[in-house]
């Protein structure tokens, strides 16, 4: 989905659509490549959600499909990733999407006096 | 103790997915599984999350099989239409030919004080057909 920043610029924020899982991998493989055990361990410290092994499957074939991840050659039985520059962009737009939401609700929040 | 039933389970779960994703993960999925059991990860929500995962992976469209269900499905539409395009070519001659016999069953049987067969068209072809046979005569 396109998005028209304030300052007119344009993002692709891809990221909108793919679910909270696929958001949660990419931000984990942001600090370098991790297979799948690794992941779902990161993700629980990270965000405290106990990613299920089928949704991470799912999810890591749904992202390396768009591009945003790429599978490094296996070590042992293990295939860890790596986000890749579009994903790292992807990535970049979703968080200051985010962020621009969670700022406004923040403020929101403030002056409802809630 | 627990991990060969739970291997076992895992295995056969691990089966519902297609045999591509099967190839690409499964061993590792397998050896994955094994560590979160050894975590204290409950078996039921391993076997749940890859069970969910199985079906989406087939309901999830992929280009290849989409060209598949794609083909299928003019198959089943050419079956369905052709079902009843054979209906309506067996019947059509039929159709014909009881029209021919009503009208010109006289110039079979010149003479003939038998009885012709009373026809009614086309839901009678199969009788028309039997009474010929049965007095050896084809128009």
């Amino acid at each position: 989905m396109a998005v028209t920043r304030r300052d007119g610029r344009a993002g692709q924020d891809v990221l909108r659509r793919v679910g909270e899982a696929s958001v949660l991998i990419l931000i984990s493989l942001a600090s370098g490549p991790k297979h799948g055990y690794a992941l779902i361990q990161d993700i629980r410290g990270l965000a405290d959600v106990e990613l299920g092994p089928g949704t991470l499957y799912g999810a890591l074939d749904r992202l390396e499909r768009l591009g945003l991840i790429e599978s490094l050659p296996a070590e042992d039985r293990r295939h860890p990733y790596r986000i890749t520059a579009p994903g790292a962009a992807a990535l970049r737009v979703h968080l200051d999407s985010l962020e621009r939401v969670s700022a406004a609700g923040r403020l929101r929040l403030q002056l409802g006096g809630i | 103790m627990d991990a060969q039933p739970g291997a076992r389970l895992v295995e056969t779960v691990l089966r519902c997915y297609p045999a591509r994703w099967r190839r690409r993960h499964g061993e590792e999925a397998a050896e994955l599984a094994a560590l979160l059991i050894q975590d204290g990860t409950p078996l039921g929500s391993i076997a749940c999350s890859y069970l969910i995962g199985a079906a989406r992976e087939w309901l999830t469209p992929r280009p290849g099989r989409r060209l598949r269900m794609v083909a299928s499905a003019l198959l089943a539409v050419a079956c369905s239409l052709g079902i009843p395009a054979g209906l309506l070519a067996s019947t059509a001659p039929a159709r014909a030919a009881s029209a021919s016999q009503s009208r010109g069953h006289t110039h079979c049987q010149p003479g003939s004080h038998e009885p012709g067969p009373s026809v009614t068209p086309a839901t009678d072809h199969f009788r028309v057909s039997i009474w010929q046979a049965r007095h050896g005569r084809f128009c």
